[in-house]
């Protein structure tokens, strides 16, 4: 899909249709608006939509920002105590290491 | 996973490779005299193309138009071939990558498909050949009676049908296999993982590649999922097929690719042909593009080119509704820009069928697997390679559909067995006595 040749309507759509499709859980998505749409939002000479466009990316950054620090503190917290939570921690892994308390 | 996981399926590739034409470049031709003004020669390409584009000095020769028509063809095509080999090379190296790291996908546990029912656990050397003869003819059936199936489908516009099809297909790729493949890389690095943390990552991986593959996204992106979903697919067969069966098999698809797509009554080149009359897209998640063309409805009949070559049956069947995966149609084509679209975009990249992803990856997999050294590997990488090369050349001179399979896996096969029984023991021998040569 080249974004060159849509008619800018349809660049619009497609990036609030990404937008919204991040709330399900999806910062991936949210980062694949943020890089596919950037140089519409931010490079390119303005046009009509892309005011609209630009608040999209500007608001799935936000969320993908929030996604990472919400999975990066999660995965810090796990790792770190998994030993100490012992049958908890191991209900909720799904490798556990071998060798290694 | 038991031993009843239908998963691996048929795979019907069609590995079409498809002569983009070039699209019709007005020639600049500098002398200044010229012809008359009317541009016209029609090019024996294609065809009018860019209607007005004005012949700057007089119109060319015929020749000459041939001429540069035909380097305009060996331009593109050299293009295509290496726009072909990234996602080759990236598909092959994952491949043996993992197979060289997470032990999972070469260890054998006696499990295997049903399509290959007999067992390769025989003691004489006759029985065990004649098993993996049997398994072959198993497998190449049901490919072949999948294909049928498919093309049948299509030429009764059961859109619907095929498209849950691939839809279910890849779903399971995306999800199930990937969940099994990082479940066994975290093994193999002893990594701790938590499930919600892997829940969020298989999910995210698989949600954005349906909609990347299925729906619209960015062409990288989905470029990058469809090598990754031929390579999970690649790593399930090595792992699921017996040895001498997985040789045979390889052999035997490159066959019947020949003749699925050369043949007049070959249900892929049926395939092909109906989808080509009917001017229709081809379905999604079969087949690899290298560049996307995008035409604005040009009424041109013979705007086919974007056409991705509609691959025949999904390779995987879908009949065990869980493994379906997304079946890499061979059919490759590299779209044919035929002219009179002043809209299209001038490159039009190739395609290739996920199939012949599939199986290269497969026969370099397995070559990694076991051979002995990476003398073999390499070999056989470079052999398919080489072969793509030689297909595309082949495309490039006959300009319609053709099978991407047959050329890279003779040599891939006799490049694997020559080196791994002859080369390398002499390569030894060499290095024993010390003689350089």
């Amino acid at each position: 899909m080249n974004l060159e040749r849509l008619p800018n309507e349809e660049k619009l759509s497609l990036c609030r249709k990404y937008y919204l499709g991040g709330f399900a859980f999806l910062p991936f998505l949210w980062l694949v608006n943020v890089v596919w749409f950037f140089r519409e939002a931010f490079v390119k000479p303005a046009y009509t939509e892309q005011l609209q466009i630009k608040t999209y990316v500007k608001r799935s950054a936000l969320g993908l920002l929030l996604w990472v620090a919400v999975l990066t503190t999660w995965i810090t917290i796990f790792q770190h105590f998994r030993a100490e939570w012992g049958e908890v921690a191991d209900y909720l892994s799904f490798t556990i290491p071998l060798g290694i308390p | 996973m038991n031993a009843s996981d239908s998963e691996e399926d048929c795979y019907n590739e069609r590995t079409a490779l498809v002569q983009a034409e070039n699209p019709a470049l007005p020639s600049y031709r500098p002398e200044p005299e010229q012809a008359p003004p009317t541009n016209a020669e029609p090019k024996m390409q294609g065809g009018a193309r860019r209607g007005g584009s004005p012949v700057l000095d007089g119109g060319e020769a015929d020749q000459e138009a041939d001429v540069d028509d035909e380097e305009l063809t060996l331009k593109y095509g050299a293009k295509h071939v290496i726009m072909l080999f990234v996602p080759v090379t990236l598909c092959m190296v994952v491949v043996v990558a993992t197979i060289k790291s997470v032990s999972f996908y070469t260890e054998k546990n006696g499990q295997q498909l049903i399509y290959t029912p007999f067992t390769e656990d025989t003691a004489s050397v006759g029985l065990r050949l004649l098993n993996s003869v049997l398994n072959t003819i198993i497998m190449i059936s049901v490919i072949v009676v999948m294909t049928i199936f498919l093309v049948v489908l299509y030429k009764y516009r059961c859109y619907k049908f095929i498209h849950g099809w691939l839809i279910l297909s890849s779903l399971m790729l995306l999800f199930w296999f990937s969940f099994m493949y990082l479940g066994e890389v975290f093994k193999t690095y002893n990594v701790a993982m938590d499930y919600p943390t892997v829940g969020m990552i298989i999910w995210n991986f698989g949600a954005v590649g349906m909609i990347c593959i299925h729906w619209k996204g960015p062409l990288q992106l989905q470029q990058a999922y469809l090598i990754v979903i031929s390579a999970l697919m690649a790593l399930v067969f090595i792992k699921y097929l017996p040895e001498w069966s997985a040789w045979v098999i390889l052999g035997a698809i490159s066959i019947y690719d020949l003749v699925a797509v050369l043949c007049p009554k070959g249900p892929l080149r049926m395939l092909v042909e109906t989808a080509q009359e009917r001017n229709e897209p081809i379905f999604p998640a079969l087949i690899y593009s290298s560049a996307m063309v995008w035409t604005v409805g040009m009424a041109n009949p013979s705007a086919h080119s974007e056409r991705p070559a509609q691959d025949a049956a999904p390779l995987w069947e879908g009949e065990e509704a869980e493994q379906s995966s997304a079946g890499a149609e061979p059919e490759s084509r590299p779209s044919r820009s035929y002219p009179a679209d002043e809209d299209l975009e001038e490159d039009r990249g190739v395609k290739l069928g996920l199939g012949d992803f599939i199986f290269y990856s497969v026969l370099v997999g397995k070559a990694a697997a076991t051979g002995e050294d990476w003398n073999t590997t390499l070999a056989c990488f470079v052999a398919i390679l080489i072969g793509l090369c030689l297909t595309l050349l082949l495309l490039a001179i006959f300009k319609k559909a053709l099978p991407a399979l047959p050329i890279s896996i003779t040599f891939g096969l006799v490049f694997y067995f020559s080196t791994d029984y002859l080369v390398r023991p002499f390569m030894d021998s060499l290095a024993d006595h010390q003689f350089y040569i």
